[in-house]
């Protein structure tokens, strides 16, 4: 069943590019604002060859795994201490209502004033884009353990800090990850627009740059780019391991069995 | 023979929020309960059957009144009072092995001797086997061998079982009674259960204690004389069976 499935994805990137390839050779447009797959090609193999492609796709992952691994070490602990302790949870909760609201790109003006351009404004805008998602998803796996699996431990000898080790901890792990990868989405949507604007090289800044010289090839070249890397990284590292977590657990099921 | 369990004038009322005033659940309840004793609560739903067990584990505490275990106050939850949830209440990523050794683990005891304790309850409970699978991968009926197995292995003072057959089909569950019989007088376990199910009481039980509808109040203690061990086929047509539950039906029909 798998590789029927895989076919039909295939199938559809094949399609797109046939209509992509038909609607150019159609002439409808000039090259310049429609360009042909085959030029696109021809401008992927010549980036790669000289490595500016590689260079800039290197500078964007860095900044983004900077700002994924510093958003998720503030989201994580203040997750845990709103999560587990109803004070600091309604201290915290009105004032992570209304910086939610503010898309991370809003922080642009700020992050150029800070850190000037750069990759140093590029990761605060990261890190304020990955940091939302991750307290959410966190806070909400903490909402959804079960009293009874806390009551059942405490009249088996566990004091507060082995609950939160033995069950909050585990409990919150699916939430968490889910938290991970939509945190690593919206940082990387931030990081395209950040370099965009506050940067002078990573992959969002060479589709920026590509434009001032109507290169649109390259633009085309650059956005691809940004989509493979997120397609295989989502299905080839963060899908997988969201999966094993909850699965092998067989969390779903168990959740709406006992509800 | 000193009483191990002690309840002394226990109330308990508490604010139900969706009818915004307060509950008085249980009213002056005196109960003692013996080593090896196996005891039954029951009553009709919202007696506060439920309310007492938690009682007893520490997980509410009193109105007004005490318990004392083993003649210490119960002041919160505590291993000596192990307790066993009608929803099995396993940790989901734990296996069934890991389950059972939660509480020895807590109680750091060497993984040896460990281990030899956790083969000898998963034996107990008829799951050899089954040791390494989850509990998403168990039956209703195997899960709830584990969580038994699981306060067993953590050698309670007391069991609190919290109707904990509920869950099962009925033919699981007579199994599940029969073992829980066998078991409970083998390790000479010390039993608190609450059932709002006459004959199952009747069928595990040394004592039944009936109480009246809300609030809370003992209306019966009976002793249940049946020999052991005890069998459904055997006792499903014994007039001694019968005559105690038709009792306890009365008494809690006729103050309900």
């Amino acid at each position: 069943m798998m590789s029927r499935r895989l076919a039909i994805e295939i199938l559809a990137f094949v399609v797109a590019l046939a209509v992509w390839q038909a609607l150019s050779m159609a002439h409808i447009w000039p090259e310049v604002l429609f360009p042909s797959p085959l030029q696109v090609i021809a401008t992927f193999r010549d980036d790669l060859a000289s490595g500016v492609l590689l260079v800039n796709l290197g500078v964007s992952l860095k900044s983004l795994m900077l700002g994924f691994v510093v958003g998720c070490a503030f989201a994580v602990p203040l997750g845990y201490l709103m999560g587990l302790n109803s004070t600091s949870r309604d201290f915290f909760d009105p004032l992570v209502n209304l910086l939610q609201a503010i898309p991370g790109l809003a922080w642009i003006p700020f992050a150029i004033l800070w850190f000037g351009l750069g990759q140093g404004a590029v990761t605060f805008i990261i890190v304020m884009s990955v940091f939302f998602p991750v307290l959410h998803n966190l806070l909400t796996g903490i909402r959804m353990v079960q009293p009874v699996l806390v009551e059942a431990v405490r009249t088996l000898g566990a004091n507060r800090a082995d609950v939160i080790r033995h069950v909050i901890f585990p409990a919150t792990l699916p939430n968490l990850m889910t938290g991970i990868r939509l945190g690593i989405a919206f940082g990387f949507r931030a990081l395209v627009g950040g370099e965009m604007i506050a940067s002078t090289d990573g992959l969002g800044y060479a589709i920026f740059n590509a434009q001032q010289y109507f290169q649109s090839a390259r633009i085309v070249v650059g956005m691809l780019t940004i989509g493979i890397v997120w397609l295989a990284m989502d299905r080839l590292i963060l899908r997988p391991i969201e999966q094993r977590t909850t699965m092998r657990w067989g969390l779903v099921r168990e959740g709406l069995e006992q509800a | 023979m000193t009483d191990l369990l002690v309840a002394r004038n226990v109330s308990k009322t508490y604010f139900d929020t969706g009818e915004k005033s307060n509950v008085k659940a249980l009213d002056d309840i005196c109960l003692s309960i013996r080593p090896h004793e196996f005891v039954s609560v029951i009553g009709p739903s919202g007696c506060g059957k439920s309310t007492f067990l938690r009682l007893v584990a520490g997980l509410d505490r009193p109105t007004s009144g005490e318990i004392r275990v083993s003649d210490r106050k119960v002041t919160g939850p505590g291993a000596d009072r192990g307790m066993v949830f009608q929803e099995y209440a396993l940790l989901p990523w734990k296996t069934t092995a890991a389950n059972i050794e939660f509480g020895p683990r807590l109680k750091k005891m060497p993984r040896p001797e460990r281990e030899k304790l956790t083969r000898r309850f998963v034996e107990l409970v008829g799951l050899a086997g089954f040791e390494d699978k989850y509990p998403h991968q168990l039956s209703g009926g195997m899960r709830q061998r584990v969580a038994v197995a699981r306060v067993l292995a953590n050698n309670p003072t007391v069991l609190l079982m919290d109707e904990p057959f509920a869950a099962v089909d009925a033919m699981t569950r007579q199994h599940l009674q029969e073992e829980l019989a066998a078991i409970a007088s083998h390790e000479r376990t010390t039993v608190l259960f609450v059932t709002h199910a006459i004959d199952e009481a009747v069928f595990l039980s040394d004592r039944v204690v009936a109480f009246s509808g809300r609030p809370g109040r003992i209306v019966a203690d009976r002793r249940i004389d049946l020999p052991r061990p005890r069998r459904w086929d055997a006792l499903v047509n014994d007039p001694a069976f019968a005559a105690h539950r038709d009792e306890l039906t009365r008494c809690i029909h006729g103050k309900a």
